[in-house]
């Protein structure tokens, strides 16, 4: 029996492969048709038959010139024997012959085949013949592997050689939706045949969901499965078993993509806990992937994850223990002091989530049981959050404390700070107060209904829109009695009118800021402070260092309207009428004894808005209010041009100019600030390392020293091109290099901000002869900054001032590539 | 009373005194503010009319005649500006009242006569028809008090003219054609010295509303010389109303913040409507519109405010003057385009806008 098969095979092969008679064709292809239904034939002969079709058909069939029924009859068995024969085994050969035949009309005819076997459904009944039967298919291992493999990468085997000619069904999109509908089938013939008391194995579905996931497809897939796997476990309790026996059988290294993906598209924690079961329990890959991964390990999925992964947690009596242990490791993380220095704000915010998501989820008396832990854990929190410079840290840490003392404490003692909440903030609160996990199961109701009648959703909403838009025009019509038709002209400058007059003289200012305890009275000084000191240059010199004394002490005993603005103009408008002996005085008072860091930090901000503002480029305009150095300065510009010129002029008479397109570099413009940086700068650097009883910039107040670098890098960043700047880089690095390694993130931004002005500052051949042996030491530590700082401001700073330093080196380095 | 109230009145104008000239304006528009980031900048005056010489305390327009539009003004010095508004040049200048202030203007509607009081107690009638410039009569008052007069054109030929005395809480009704006294009208409780006033004609005959030092408003029914109503409108006094007459609408102002609206029905009963509240205290002179759309104020801070009659929406500050305005004047142009509002300061200055008059 089995010989003659063979016989009556190969027979017709050959005829196949070497017949040039159509008629002969027919008849051979109608044999193998017929054989279809034969076990052995499929079994045994099946693949090479399609080889030989494949090669055949590729070599003459369709080239010549024929009667139109016959090209039909053998097109259509031709198609018959692809979609009819074992599936597994027309899907290898098809993938095989697509990646290894060159472009041919034989290629052509394979895609084709290809796509109607998928649009037949053909997916749906391979995966179906390995379940059927309890998983009795024999297959080997090594088979069964690759036929996994070429089902879940369809799409790179095909355009890796198809490239832009691919068809739409084969793109990721697309067929990875349809291997989802065909899973999805493959369940359903599943629970009919449970019903029926067959048996089924689920393991060939689960490892090619599984092999799909790993392969980063698992938002295509899930995004058709999840939906419908949610409503219909809803209603059917063997719909439930099926899924959870699915995701069981899913191998240990695909488990985490598959429960994330799976978790992403779901709606909410009834969803999840319907699918999974107490998967969580069973598989100890889950529970890390769950417990742990997702919660502190990983950081970049929505909200909507984190709530679904505890919700599901709490759902069940038995893993609540595990919603416990969850509590106990994310508050050990979230009071580590260290990791709030090491990890990134995201992070944190993310963690944060977590734990006031999981502390909503508990009942009371679990919140006793675990209150010492929670306690620990907000006072410690809190506390090392208050520490940090970073304001989102400061405030996610107020925050998060008084939503876990709202859970802990008596009304009475509950903890309360005084912030502005903002966006991120309000978010944060607002998990605390949506608990309970049924919630969501409401929405998520909509959810299936949505999908289920698309037609009619669209009209609804539509008519919903236009119901709407009514509604304004009835309101307004009503409307009648109004001055509406009077559009009202701009009346923002209308304000009350002041009692006292303004001084007009600088030392009557001075008076009244010194002694007036009249609200107003020192609230118009303020205010006019900043234009009498520009305008009267002589009258402000005689007094400037006294009047910088008031100012640093002046305390906004009033609650005067914009104070502290006020209050910067005047001592900035100080500092540029007078520059030497005010610049002085505020970096000799910055390092002396009994400030607080409000006053020092002010003297840093004066002194950098003092220098931008004088580093703007000499206008004529300028030359009233400050005469001393502006004439200087005109001096000195009229010099740089005389001698610019003549240099011009040698170099154009040398050189020969091939092309033009060169970009001219930024043009340096005379300033007020250049001839004074060194006033600004270099004291600055004198005092840090000497610490004083209260003030201990090295120590605990960083904050200053973080402003203090941003400050020193804007100073040196605006004497660009000024002949001190190569000083002021040295002394700068040299500063930088004793704190680089600092543990607050403000100091580190404030570090990288450093160099970067002096990369970008100092000119180039002084740069290089400055850092001179450091230079290979200094690199690696900008790279490895830019690498692995766990600041996002500090990472891209360290990239720009690599960027600056490569460019710089470049330009050195070609110099005598150009000369030779 | 008198001693208290012209302590009252010097206070007043030293503080504004000490305002002159040192007005802080800030230039700087909050940013903050949206809508007044998305509303138009308040207009700019349309032309100032410089010289008067002195403050100018009162404004009158008659632009009806066949003749070229004039503004009316009178300073405190006596001078009454006669303004040709389509030359913007002074025609003639009045020496009147021998140097003494004036405190109001008004127009016959038939005749080219002009009827003015001053501070020396005198009301004078002046003709000025073909270039003439001559006082036709004068009534001596008596008061020495703040009201201006009111003046009711009931009939063309005939006229009613309300007048303070020198009683300071009464209010004298002449007959104009024969300078007859009609009758006096005085409160029965003590209401203070008489502040502003307005007469006009209503169904049942002439009507009077007086505002008094005490804040109150009273109704007064000419014929019957008896109050319809009081309303205490104001803790303060009432410096300046008007009555929109055929809306049966008034609106007072005081010398404090709020801006008082009230209404009266056919028995002439007062009621109490709407209030607005302005940025700065103070009201010298306010006026509505003919067309009762809008009204306009003169501000002791040296602005003018524009607020909707209707609910008194405040629609625009126009800054302008560098003292507090005095008084305030919509024109009585036929041709809604042309109409425009005029305010005169105590700068000395007249400063002339034109200001939703669209529609």
């Amino acid at each position: 029996m089995g010989s003659e098969v063979r016989m009556q095979v190969c027979s017709c092969l050959r005829t196949l492969s070497s017949s040039r008679d159509s008629g002969e064709i027919v008849h051979a292809l109608r044999t193998l048709t017929r054989y279809l239904e034969d076990d052995e034939f499929t079994r045994l002969h099946y693949t090479r038959a399609l080889q030989v079709l494949v090669s055949a058909q590729s070599s003459h069939w369709f080239n010549r010139s024929r009667g139109d029924d016959d090209e039909e009859e053998i097109k259509k068995l031709w198609d018959e024997i692809f979609l009819r024969g074992p599936p597994d085994q027309t899907l290898l050969l098809l993938l095989d012959t697509i990646s290894s035949t060159g472009a041919c009309a034989g290629l052509e005819r394979c895609v084709s085949v290809l796509e109607k076997f998928l649009s037949t459904g053909r997916l749906q009944v391979l995966l179906w013949s390995r379940c059927e039967g309890g998983g009795s298919y024999a297959d080997t291992p090594q088979l069964r592997e690759i036929i996994i493999g070429h089902l879940a990468a369809l799409p790179s085997i095909t355009s890796n050689h198809l490239h832009t000619n691919t068809p739409d069904a084969f793109l990721p999109q697309q067929y990875y939706s349809l291997l989802a509908a065909s899973i999805l089938d493959t369940l359903e013939k599943t629970c009919h045949a449970l019903r029926a008391g067959r048996d089924c194995s689920l393991g060939f579905v689960a490892q090619v969901l599984g092999k799909v996931c790993i392969q980063g497809y698992s938002s295509q897939i899930f995004e058709i499965l999840a939906p419908r796997l949610s409503s219909l476990t809803r209603v059917d309790p063997l719909w439930q078993r099926v899924t959870q026996r699915l995701l069981e059988n899913v191998p240990e290294r695909c488990t985490e993509c598959v429960i994330t993906g799976l978790i992403r598209c779901l709606s909410g924690a009834t969803a999840a806990s319907r699918l999974m079961g107490n998967l969580v329990l069973t598989n100890k890959k889950a529970q890390f992937v769950l417990t742990h991964k997702l919660l502190l390990q990983q950081y970049q999925h929505p909200t909507r994850l984190v709530k679904s992964v505890l919700g599901y947690l709490a759902l069940d009596p038995e893993r609540r223990m595990l919603l416990k242990q969850v509590l106990r490791s994310v508050c050990q993380v979230w009071c580590n002091s260290s990791a709030v220095k090491h990890t990134s704000v995201e992070q944190q915010l993310y963690v944060s989530k977590a734990l006031l998501l999981c502390v909503a989820l508990l009942t009371d008396s679990e919140i006793q049981e675990l209150r010492q832990e929670m306690l620990q854990c907000m006072l410690g929190g809190v506390q090392c959050r208050l520490d940090s410079n970073i304001v989102r840290i400061r405030r996610m840490g107020m925050a998060v404390g008084e939503c876990l003392s709202h859970k802990l404490d008596t009304p009475g003692s509950q903890l309360k700070f005084q912030y502005e909440p903002d966006e991120e903030i309000r978010e944060l609160k607002a998990l605390m107060e949506s608990p309970s996990v049924a919630d969501d199961d409401d929405d998520e109701e909509h959810q299936p209904d949505a999908s289920s009648s698309l037609q009619p959703e669209p009209k609804v909403q539509g008519s919903a829109g236009r119901s709407v838009t009514s509604e304004p025009g009835r309101g307004s019509d009503s409307e009648l009695d109004s001055d509406d038709d009077l559009t009202p002209y701009d009346m923002s400058a209308d304000q009350e009118k002041k009692e006292s007059s303004p001084p007009r003289y600088v030392r009557d200012c001075l008076e009244a800021l010194m002694s007036s305890d009249d609200a107003d009275r020192v609230e118009l000084s303020l205010q006019v402070s900043d234009s009498l000191l520009r305008k009267n240059v002589k009258a402000t010199q005689e007094v400037s260092v006294q009047f910088s004394k008031v100012l640093l002490h002046l305390e906004d005993r009033f609650n005067t309207p914009r104070f502290h603005s006020l209050r910067q103009n005047a001592m900035v408008a100080l500092t540029v009428t007078d520059i030497k002996p005010v610049v002085d005085y505020w970096t000799t008072e910055f390092y002396s004894l009994n400030y607080n860091l409000r006053q020092r930090l002010d003297i840093l901000e004066v002194l950098a808005l003092s220098a931008q503002e004088l580093s703007e480029p000499i206008r004529n305009k300028h030359t009233g209010a400050q005469p001393i150095t502006a004439a200087t300065a005109i001096e000195r510009c009229d010099d740089i041009t005389h001698w610019r010129q003549i240099v011009e002029k040698r170099i154009q008479s040398k050189t020969r100019r091939i092309s033009k397109g060169a970009t001219q570099p930024v043009k340096a413009v005379p300033n007020c600030y250049a001839p004074v940086a060194g006033f600004f700068f270099f004291p600055l650097l004198r005092n840090y390392d000497r610490s004083q009883v209260t003030f201990d910039l090295l120590g605990s107040d960083h904050l200053v020293l973080g402003r203090l670098l941003h400050t020193l890098g804007l100073l040196m960043h605006l004497a660009i091109n000024a002949p001190v700047a190569s000083q002021m880089g040295r002394a700068l690095l040299d500063f930088v290099w004793v704190v680089r390694f600092h543990t607050d993130q403000m100091v580190r931004r404030g570090v990288m901000f450093a160099v970067c002005a002096v990369f970008l500052s100092m000119p180039s051949e002084n740069l290089l002869t400055e850092l001179g042996d450091d230079l290979m030491e200094t690199r690696a530590w900008i790279a490895d900054v830019a690498e692995n700082d766990c600041d996002a401001d500090c990472r891209s700073l360290a990239v720009q001032s690599l960027i600056l330093l490569d460019k710089n080196l470049k330009s050195q380095l070609q110099i005598p590539d150009t000369e030779t | 009373m008198f001693a208290v109230a012209c302590s009252d009145f010097i206070r007043r104008t030293r503080d504004s005194a000490v305002r002159t000239g040192k007005l802080l304006q800030n230039p700087r528009i909050k940013i903050t503010d949206v809508t007044a980031v998305m509303s138009r900048p308040p207009p700019d005056p349309l032309f100032i009319l410089r010289g008067s010489g002195a403050a100018v305390n009162t404004l009158h327009f008659c632009c009806g005649g066949d003749g070229p539009p004039f503004l009316y003004s009178g300073s405190g010095k006596g001078a009454i500006h006669v303004w040709n508004l389509t030359t913007r040049r002074a025609e003639h200048v009045l020496e009147s009242h021998a140097g003494n202030s004036v405190i109001w203007l008004h127009t016959f509607k038939d005749s080219s006569s002009l009827i003015s009081q001053g501070r020396d107690m005198r009301v004078c009638v002046w003709d000025l028809s073909e270039d003439r410039s001559t006082v036709t009569d004068s009534l001596l008052t008596g008061s020495v008090g703040f009201s201006q007069c009111s003046l009711l054109e009931s009939r063309p030929g005939s006229a009613l003219l309300a007048h303070p005395t020198e009683h300071m809480e009464e209010v004298s009704v002449v007959d104009m054609r024969s300078w007859t006294p009609v009758c006096t009208l005085k409160p029965d409780s003590k209401l203070g010295m008489l502040m502003c006033m307005k007469m006009w004609q209503a169904d049942s005959g002439p009507v009077l509303c007086a505002g008094y030092e005490d804040g109150s408003l009273v109704f007064w029914d000419v014929s019957h010389r008896r109050p319809f109503s009081c309303l205490k409108a104001h803790p303060e006094p009432v410096m300046c109303l008007d009555v929109d007459v055929c809306r049966q609408k008034g609106i007072s102002g005081s010398s404090e913040k709020i801006l008082q609206s009230w209404t009266f029905d056919d028995q002439q009963n007062l009621q109490m409507h709407d209030s607005v509240q302005m940025t700065n205290p103070g009201v010298s002179q306010l006026c509505i519109r003919a067309d009762g759309k809008i009204l306009a104020t003169a501000g002791w801070d040296n602005n003018i405010r524009v607020f909707g009659l209707k609910k008194l929406k405040p629609l625009a500050v126009l800054q302008h003057h560098t003292d507090m305005v005095n008084s305030v004047a919509f024109s009585d142009h036929q041709d809604p385009p042309q109409r425009l509002l005029a305010a005169g300061s105590k700068d000395q200055r007249i400063s002339v806008w034109s200001i939703y008059s669209e529609s």
